[in-house]
């Protein structure tokens, strides 16, 4: 009963996997992975290279079905409430609600405007004073309006790392996703330009739900709300940031945060 | 630099590249190796620039000799019988378009009996091509000295009716034919000996209602015959005029080459006896070179018998214009067909503008010099804007440069139009939309297509591509094309197809490869936002691309300009500005390039020409062209190439 009712109260989890097995080819990538993404809140993916954190994070919008032979062979993914392995779900529209920004800044060799109103673009959207309105509230959102309000039409390339980032991150939340990705999005930028993107993230955090691959174990516990552990295709332990940094109830855990292995 | 610490010798490696005390020819053989390798880079560069001096000595000599070539024109009197001659052409032109209005006028009313006549005809002709045997053997006998005896003939006689009742029977007769005229051919046709030389009176009187007709018609179109007849007509007084000066000027022009070549030849005779040693070959010499001497021509006095002309030459145009206007005032405006009106409204248009051309040349004869000198920009001019290259000739060579540029122009156009929607639709199925084994396939498929000969491709243009457009172009459902029909097999279009196949295999495997260089990132973003696979290639693949995809296409316009073999089996090598009032239509004509007509003509004209040089300026010409459009190439990668984050 209590249960039921904390679950009306609180809205349900963004995304869930269940016993999940993920594999590459014949090699397993994944194993028994269970995880609950909650609502506005960042969740952060940490771990030693290669334990699948970006593979985990790649599951949640199916970025890994480009890959041949890639896929899950158990369990199932849901985004909110929807297994998004079902026949009818479809791919356009899972990635409309789950955004997703890269570990180095990609922005397309367009305009900065065309940029933030590609996904707009690409999913019909003509109608001009929308696409300006979109495109002005992902800047602001990005804490990009102010620097570059000017220069729309300038090319994104011509831009910084930091802003190229945080442009990618406007793009992203253009089409107002539930779910943003980060596949670690500081790791290829300078500290300055870091600090910004996760004041970005706390304030992105308000209204969206972020699932974030770091390596930097600092950045996880500032911005992070829960704090997942994969160690080679296992998730070790997931609990909030707080807990699993001071009082981690498995040894792993320990060990890599005390840095015996990374 | 650092020596091995061990006692042991040093490998032999090191002892080549890095030892110091070694040295060969007082070299470090390091320098020798750098020296090596940068020389077998450079060697390229080298041969290019010896291309280009090579190309600049044999050519840049062209444009001074193509001057005192004009000069001679000029001092002639060439160009001043051109100044009234040129127009004059026209007067061709337009007779010949009367003349054609005037048949399709007759046409409109004596067809019908020409038809009826011609088809009786062409029956008469079928039974006697089918009772040749025995005709022959009948008339054989005939002339047989002394006579057959009367049986033998008469037997003859029956078997030649026998043949020509049969043959008569066998035939079909057209509808043009009524019932009863069937009827009384055949049995005239039956009745045909070899003996009766007179025609079948059925015959007759179709032949005699044709000519009835044609009279009537020609009486009904009186006006327009005539109209025609003095229009041609007018031309005579003055052409002879025209005549007698070219003939006069002409001489003069034959006499001052002969002049130059003798002069030429004596002063170098006498520059080898100045040089020469021996005093009897010297002696030899110089008289060998006395008696190459002749009398220099006489410009300014030979010029007189022209210019004096003149005035004679302005009142015979202006009679002439007189004469053709009044022409074209009775030019009626109802000429039979629809066809034959427009030529004939055409023609009456024509020719008060022919007729003020004409005057405006006359008044040119005024201003004309023959002393005055030609200047090199007038040169320059000659061979960039020239409008008729023609060489060989008998009056006066002309190298311009416009039809031989228009048609490799043209021609690379159409080329580039069909190859550009093919290479890069193909280069983005391959690298974007292809499985595995479909690239497996194409790929290696359309590189092969680089592979082939341009000789049999031009072999194929002449035997299938040339007969299969002509036979398209016929097709009846299709004569909405301009152009259609076409006359000529051999055209740009048939030679602009070919060059585009040959320029896919360039266009398609640069393109490919601007489509691979597209970073991974991209595509990763736009998927990640929930694109298609389509609005990816079009919206980011392509755009990112696009820089290679554009030097890709202008890479093959460079190889499709310098295309020289199909070009000059197919293009139809007529040396002419295309006739674009045609319209669109005029890419079914005939051309000749800038490549075809430098491997047509350089292997037979003599070296050191002015017809040599020219070629060879055609040449440096044809080499910057490609090398602009390759340097553009260049600057459009560079300068879409998006900005490396």
């Amino acid at each position: 009963m209590s249960a039921d009712s904390a679950a009306k109260a609180k809205p349900p989890p963004v995304v869930q996997v269940r016993d999940m097995d993920f594999c590459y080819g014949t090699s397993k990538a994944l194993f028994d992975i269970n995880l609950e993404v909650k609502y506005h809140r960042v969740t952060a993916l940490i771990g030693p290279s290669g334990c699948g954190k970006s593979t985990l994070l790649r599951c949640i919008n199916r970025m890994n079905d480009r890959v041949p032979s890639a896929r899950v062979t158990k369990g199932e993914v849901l985004v909110k409430g929807k297994n998004i392995h079902d026949t009818d779900v479809d791919l356009t529209q899972l990635r409309k609600q789950v955004g997703m920004v890269f570990q180095k800044s990609n922005p397309f060799p367009k305009s900065i405007y065309e940029n933030v109103a590609y996904g707009l673009r690409i999913h019909g959207e003509k109608n001009k004073n929308l696409l300006d309105e979109a495109v002005e509230r992902s800047l602001r959102h990005a804490a990009l309006w102010d620097e570059l309000k000017d220069r729309l039409s300038a090319n994104a390339l011509a831009l910084s790392g930091g802003q190229q980032q945080r442009l990618c991150i406007a793009r992203a939340i253009a089409t107002l996703p539930d779910v943003l990705l980060m596949d670690e999005p500081c790791s290829a930028l300078d500290p300055i330009s870091t600090l910004k993107i996760e004041e970005l993230m706390s304030q992105l955090a308000r209204e969206y739900t972020i699932v974030i691959v770091t390596h930097n174990m600092q950045q996880a516990v500032r911005i992070s709300d829960f704090t997942a552990f994969l160690h080679l295709g296992k998730l070790v332990e997931f609990s909030p940031t707080e807990e699993l940094f001071t009082n981690p109830r498995e040894k792993l855990t320990e060990a890599y945060l005390r840095g015996t292995f990374s | 630099m650092d020596r091995p610490t061990t006692p042991s010798r040093p490998p032999l490696r090191s002892v080549l590249l890095r030892s110091r005390k070694h040295t060969v020819l007082g070299v470090d053989p390091q320098h020798l190796i750098r020296w090596f390798f940068g020389g077998n880079a450079s060697i390229a560069v080298i041969v290019l620039v010896l291309i280009m001096i090579f190309l600049l000595r044999e050519g840049i000599d062209f444009l001074p000799t193509y001057r005192h070539e004009l000069q001679t024109y000029r001092r002639a009197g060439l160009e001043f019988c051109d100044i009234i001659d040129q127009p004059l052409q026209q007067n061709q032109t337009l007779s010949s378009s009367l003349r054609q209005a005037i048949s399709a006028s007759l046409e409109t009313l004596s067809k019908s009996a020409r038809d009826r006549r011609d088809a009786a005809f062409l029956l008469k002709r079928q039974i006697e091509d089918k009772t040749t045997r025995t005709s022959e053997s009948l008339s054989q006998a005939l002339e047989k000295t002394p006579p057959l005896p009367p049986a033998e003939l008469a037997k003859l006689r029956s078997e030649v009716q026998k043949a020509a009742a049969a043959a008569s029977a066998s035939l079909t007769y057209p509808d043009l034919f009524s019932a009863a005229e069937r009827e009384q051919l055949q049995r005239e046709f039956a009745a045909l000996t070899p003996e009766v030389t007179d025609l079948p009176p059925l015959l007759q009187t179709l032949a005699a209602d044709f000519t009835a007709k044609d009279r009537e018609a020609r009486t009904k179109f009186a006006s327009l015959v005539q109209a025609q007849e003095e229009f041609e007509a007018a031309t005579e007084p003055l052409q002879a005029v025209v005549d007698e000066l070219k003939q006069h000027a002409q001489e003069t022009k034959e006499n001052a080459v002969e002049f130059e070549v003798l002069e030429t030849n004596r002063l170098r005779l006498l520059e080898a006896a100045a040089k020469e040693k021996d005093p009897d070959e010297k002696a030899s010499l110089i008289k060998e070179a006395s008696a190459s001497f002749t009398e220099a021509v006489n410009l300014a006095e030979r010029i007189q018998a022209i210019t004096s002309r003149a005035t004679e030459l302005r009142e015979q145009v202006e009679k002439y214009a007189q004469v053709i206007e009044k022409a074209a005032a009775v030019l009626p405006t109802d000429a039979g067909t629809g066809v034959a009106r427009t030529m004939v409204n055409d023609v009456r248009e024509g020719i008060p503008v022919h007729a003020q051309a004409m005057r405006k040349a006359a008044a040119q004869l005024d201003s004309w010099r023959w002393d005055k000198p030609v200047s090199i920009f007038t040169v320059i001019g000659a061979f960039f804007f020239g409008t008729s290259w023609i060489t060989n000739s008998s009056w006066q060579d002309f190298f311009g440069f416009v039809p031989l540029l228009s048609g490799s122009l043209v021609i690379a156009f159409i080329a580039i139009l069909i190859a550009t929607p093919v290479s890069v639709v193909a280069a983005i199925y391959t690298n974007q939309f292809a499985s595995e084994r479909e690239k497996e396939l194409i790929k290696p498929v359309i590189e092969f297509i680089q592979a082939i000969p341009s000789v049999v491709l031009g072999f194929i243009g002449i035997s299938l591509v040339g007969n299969l457009i002509k036979d398209v172009s016929e097709w009846s459902w299709l004569q909405w094309v301009p152009g259609f029909p076409i006359q000529e097999r051999l055209n740009m279009f048939n030679a602009g197809c070919l060059l585009a196949f040959m320029a896919v295999p360039t266009m398609f495997s640069l393109s490919e490869d601007a489509l691979n260089n597209v970073p991974r990132a991209y595509i990763d973003a736009s998927d990640a936002l929930g694109a298609t696979k389509l609005q990816t290639v079009f919206r980011v693949i392509v755009p990112a691309g696009i820089s290679g995809i554009l030097s890709a296409i202008l890479l093959g316009l460079g190889r499709v300009i310098g295309e020289t073999m199909v070009v000059l089996l197919v293009a139809g090598n007529r040396i002419a500005i295309p006739d674009f009032s045609a319209g669109p239509g005029a890419i079914f004509q005939p051309a000749h390039t800038l490549t075809g007509i430098i491997a047509q003509e350089l292997g037979e004209v003599s070296r050191g020409s002015s017809h040599w040089q020219a070629l060879f300026m055609v040449g440096i010409v044809l080499f910057a062209i490609s090398l602009l459009v390759n340097w553009c190439a260049r600057a459009v990668a560079r300068r879409f190439e998006p900005h490396k984050a």
